[in-house]
Parts: structure tokens; C-alpha cells; sequence
């Protein structure tokens, strides 16, 4: 562990002026530049309203503002897993030449789409002031809430960059898998019925999905506090807190145990 | 010259455990696991380099001078044995590390400069060096994707030279650029490895680039040390050798 504060120190500022760079880079290479981080949360948010009201003819209070939050989270969580996945065969010309731990790679990653999730959350902050929506003391709930995420995330895509690395079509099951975890997790639709209470899903799924699966929970926990003031179930949060400490060290562990035969494979 | 010794490597060992990428098909079907074939490509050498000696490293393709050279930069870690080294900067003298090339060629030495180990600063410091050195002129700010591939290699030649890590590792005598580059390139390559004061490990076929520039020589032949010594005694034997 002394390594991973020592190899942080050192590589601090790099892993902060590549992710820079690379979003400066991913500007300078397309037509409309840094809109795209607003427009493809927008986009995507009207797709799921579309479906929402007009062809499962629901309706639901602040529903934009409901698939907006839930897509901002996903799409950090989702990103990062798909780019981790290959992260050392993508910077195979850098891994070969130079020593760096593998993990600031992923940090950089992370980095960059923790940035378009900070716009993406300027958006939310938006429809927010236009709905009105009363702020309480709820909201520092937050904080928790996106540690818990970052850390659950850097954990999950530690463990997957390694594994990447050996298993060539491990790519193809993430996809799969993140398909899956999307339509689990109520991106678009809720899991507990707010008007009633009651699970629309019949049990045990319904505590599995929203409690198990930690990104259905996060979103939950991000909406109850930011719309609608209600408590976050803590408990579960913590839960989760502790899990994304230990799957974070252990990814790190792993990477430093295996990251020197990373470059004999690829 | 000093005798404090600048990098130790004690029985290095490496092994390429033939850790093939597979599919998840193959590792399905496949049970009954295929014996890993375990190839070694350094076995069991030690050596030590003083501080501020040149060392050249040599022997035919395949001996495991390339193998031994990215060890030592902490490219790979050693399956058995140690090396330490006693410094701060090791830098394998290598082109392009981490370029972007959507990105000018300014912000691409900051880049390539801290991935390498340097502070910020100090790249900030020899920035107009380096574009000078670099002979590029106003295409400094531009994209580095627009450069001709001499320019590119010039670039990437001129931040690792002119940065001048403290123990540079250098694999094949570099020939980058026209003419007049090579020439200006390869007498900043002579000055730098001249320098008292840093080591230096140089991996080359060039019988002459190692006469002029070794103090030692360490001749590997398949991965194990044949001949070690002053270059006067190494080189002819090595020369008879593969003749």
C-alpha cells in the first residue's frame, strides 16, 4: 500500500494533465467540440422520455429530471468500464517504452469522464432551477453517494483491465453485461413506486435490483436526495462504501502483482 | 571516477511465461491446460555499473540485451533476482511515449516529458531547447498529427535527449532525420554520453559505436553473460566471435 501513496505522489500530475490533454485532443479532433458533452446527455435523456411517456404512456413527476440523473451516472459508470477493459493494449505504445502503474491509466479515464459527468450535472442543476425544485439538507447525501461511486467504479475497473488483458473477448462480455445492468437498474423507469411505495416488480427482484445492483442504488440515492428530500437508505450505502474500499485495494493488488507480464502478453 | 555503483543487477532472471492471450472460448474448451511454455530469455546474469560509466551491451539477435535493458528501466520486473538502481531519473532513451496527436507539439513534450519523470518545471525550462533542438519552428503549435514523419522522430529524439535523464538506457544507436539532424544528433548523443557524471548502458551492433563510446563491455549470448570486461579485451573475442 506504502507503493500505491508513493506511485500517486509521482504520477499525480500526469495522470491529471493526460486526462487534460486527452479531452482537450477529443475537442480539437471533432466539429462541434466540447457541445457534444451537453447535447449527448440531452439526446439521449429526450430517447428515454420518448419511450417513458409515448410508448409505455406513463407519466411521473419531474420524469426528464429522473432520466437525466440516472444517465449521468451510467454513463460515468459504463465508460469507464468499457474503455478499462482494453486500457493496456489501447496504451500499448506508452506501456511498452515507460513504467507506469497500470492504474493511473484508469485514473486518467476516470478522470476525464468524471469531467463530462460534471457537465452532465451542470445540465441537471438546469432543469432543476426550472422545475423549482427545493433544495434541502438532504443534498450533502452527495457526497457519500459519488465517493461510494468513484470507488466502486476504480475498484470494478481495476480487476477488468487486468483480466482484459488476458482474455481477448472479455470486451464483447462487458457489453453484454452493461446492457443488462442498464436495463436492471431503472434508468428510465422506477424500480419502487414512489406513489404507492410498493416494489412495481415483484420480489425478490425488486430488493435485488435496487439493493444489489449498485448502480440502480446509487441512482435511487442520488434522486432521493436531489428531488424529491427523502432520506438515503444509509445502511445499504455504507454497505456498498465498504465493498468499493476493499474491490479498489484489491484491484490495485492485483494490478501491481500482474502489470509486469502485461506487456509479454499484448 | 566514482566508484559508487549506479545500478546492481544480481542474478536477473526473465521468463516469458508464453501467458498467450486467450479467449474465453479457447480457456472453454480447452480444460485439460496445455503445459505454459516457459522460455527464459535472461538467465541468471549479475552485474554492477559504476556511476558515470559507459557500459555497452552485446550480442547477437535474440540474447536478451533488449530483455535485460527494459528490466532495468522497470518496464518488466525480474522473475528472480533484483535490480536496484540508485537514481532517480532512469530513462530508456525511447521515441513518441505517449504522444497524442491531436494535441501540438508543445503540449505533447509536457506530456511525453512527465511521463518520463520529470517535474513540471523542469520541462517548462528547457521547452525552448527542445523546440530548437527539434529545428521545428512555428509548427510547434500546431497538431502533431499534421507532421511529416521526420519531424515527429525529431520531436521525440529531442525531449529525451535534451531532458537528460541521469542514467540513460539507450537501444540502438538512434538514426532519426536528414542528413544534418543525424549529424547534430548524434554529436548531442556523443556529448551526452561523454558527460562524467552520467551512466549510461548502450545496447548496439555497431562494433564502433561501442569501441568509441564503452568503458566496459558485457557481451550476453543467449541470456547468459559470455564475456565481461574492458571493451580493449571484450571486442576482439566478440568480433572473432561472429565473424
Amino acid at each position: 500500500m506504502s507503493k500505491f501513496f508513493k506511485d500517486m505522489k509521482k504520477f499525480r500530475k500526469y495522470i491529471g494533465f493526460s486526462a487534460k490533454s486527452s479531452l482537450k485532443s477529443e475537442v480539437a479532433g471533432s466539429y462541434l467540440g466540447w457541445i457534444w458533452w451537453i447535447l449527448e446527455p440531452l439526446l439521449f435523456m429526450m430517447v428515454y422520455w420518448f419511450i417513458y411517456t409515448v410508448i409505455f404512456r406513463r407519466t411521473g413527476e419531474y420524469i426528464t429530471l429522473y432520466i437525466l440523473i440516472g444517465l449521468t451516472l451510467w454513463n460515468f459508470f459504463s465508460k469507464n468500464l468499457t474503455s478499462s477493459v482494453r486500457i493496456v493494449a489501447a496504451n500499448k505504445a506508452t506501456v511498452a517504452k515507460v513504467y507506469i502503474p497500470k492504474y493511473a491509466l484508469i485514473m486518467s479515464i476516470m478522470l476525464q469522464n468524471g469531467f463530462k459527468m460534471a457537465i452532465s450535472f451542470l445540465i441537471i442543476v438546469a432543469f432543476m432551477i426550472y422545475y423549482k425544485v427545493q433544495l434541502t439538507i438532504y443534498v450533502l447525501w452527495l457526497i457519500p453517494i459519488f465517493i461510494t461511486l468513484f470507488l466502486v467504479s476504480f475498484g470494478l475497473n481495476c480487476i477488468i483491465a487486468h483480466f482484459g488483458v488476458f482474455v481477448e473477448d472479455l470486451r464483447n462480455v462487458i457489453n453484454v453485461v452493461l446492457r443488462v445492468m442498464f436495463y436492471m437498474s431503472g434508468v428510465f423507469y422506477e424500480l419502487v413506486s414512489r406513489g404507492t411505495g410498493k416494489s412495481v416488480i415483484p420480489e425478490p427482484f425488486a430488493t435485488l435490483l435496487s439493493k444489489c445492483n449498485p448502480m440502480a442504488f446509487l441512482m435511487t440515492s442520488t434522486r432521493n436526495c436531489l428531488i424529491y428530500s427523502s432520506n438515503v437508505g444509509y445502511k445499504v450505502l455504507a454497505a456498498w462504501f465498504v465493498l468499493g474500499i476493499l474491490l479498489a485495494i484489491g484491484g490495485v493488488k492485483l494490478i501491481y502483482k500482474y502489470e509486469n507480464s502485461y506487456i509479454k502478453v499484448i | 571516477m566514482q566508484e559508487e555503483n549506479a545500478i546492481e543487477v544480481k542474478n536477473l532472471h526473465i521468463r516469458y511465461k508464453c501467458l498467450r492471450n486467450t479467449s474465453i472460448r479457447n480457456s472453454l474448451f480447452k480444460l485439460k491446460k496445455n503445459k505454459a511454455e516457459i522460455f527464459e530469455a535472461v538467465k541468471g546474469i549479475s552485474f554492477d555499473v559504476k556511476k558515470g560509466e559507459i557500459v555497452g551491451l552485446i550480442g547477437k539477435n535474440g540474447s536478451g540485451k533488449s530483455t535485460t535493458l527494459r528490466a532495468i528501466a522497470g518496464i518488466f520486473s525480474p522473475d528472480e533476482g533484483t535490480i536496484e538502481s540508485y537514481t532517480e531519473s532512469v530513462a530508456l532513451l525511447s521515441i513518441g511515449v505517449g504522444f497524442q496527436t491531436r494535441l501540438t507539439g508543445r503540449e505533447n513534450i509536457f506530456l511525453s516529458g512527465m511521463l518520463l519523470g520529470f517535474p513540471k518545471e523542469k520541462i517548462q525550462e528547457k521547452m525552448d531547447d527542445i523546440i530548437q533542438f527539434a529545428e521545428l519552428g512555428q509548427f510547434i503549435d500546431m497538431p502533431v498529427k499534421t507532421y511529416s514523419s521526420g519531424m515527429f522522430s525529431k520531436l521525440a529524439f529531442s525531449i529525451t535527449v535534451i531532458l537528460e535523464p541521469e542514467i540513460m538506457l539507450v537501444d540502438e544507436v538512434l538514426s532519426v532525420g536528414d542528413a544534418k539532424f543525424r549529424k547534430k544528433s548524434g554529436a548531442k548523443m556523443q556529448q551526452l554520453i561523454k558527460d562524467a557524471n552520467r551512466t549510461v548502458i548502450l545496447v548496439s551492433h555497431n562494433s564502433d559505436t561501442i569501441k568509441r563510446f564503452c568503458d566496459r563491455v558485457i557481451w550476453l549470448h543467449e541470456g547468459e553473460i559470455k564475456m565481461i570486461g574492458k571493451t580493449a579485451e571484450v571486442m576482439p573475442a566478440y568480433e572473432e566471435f561472429m565473424s
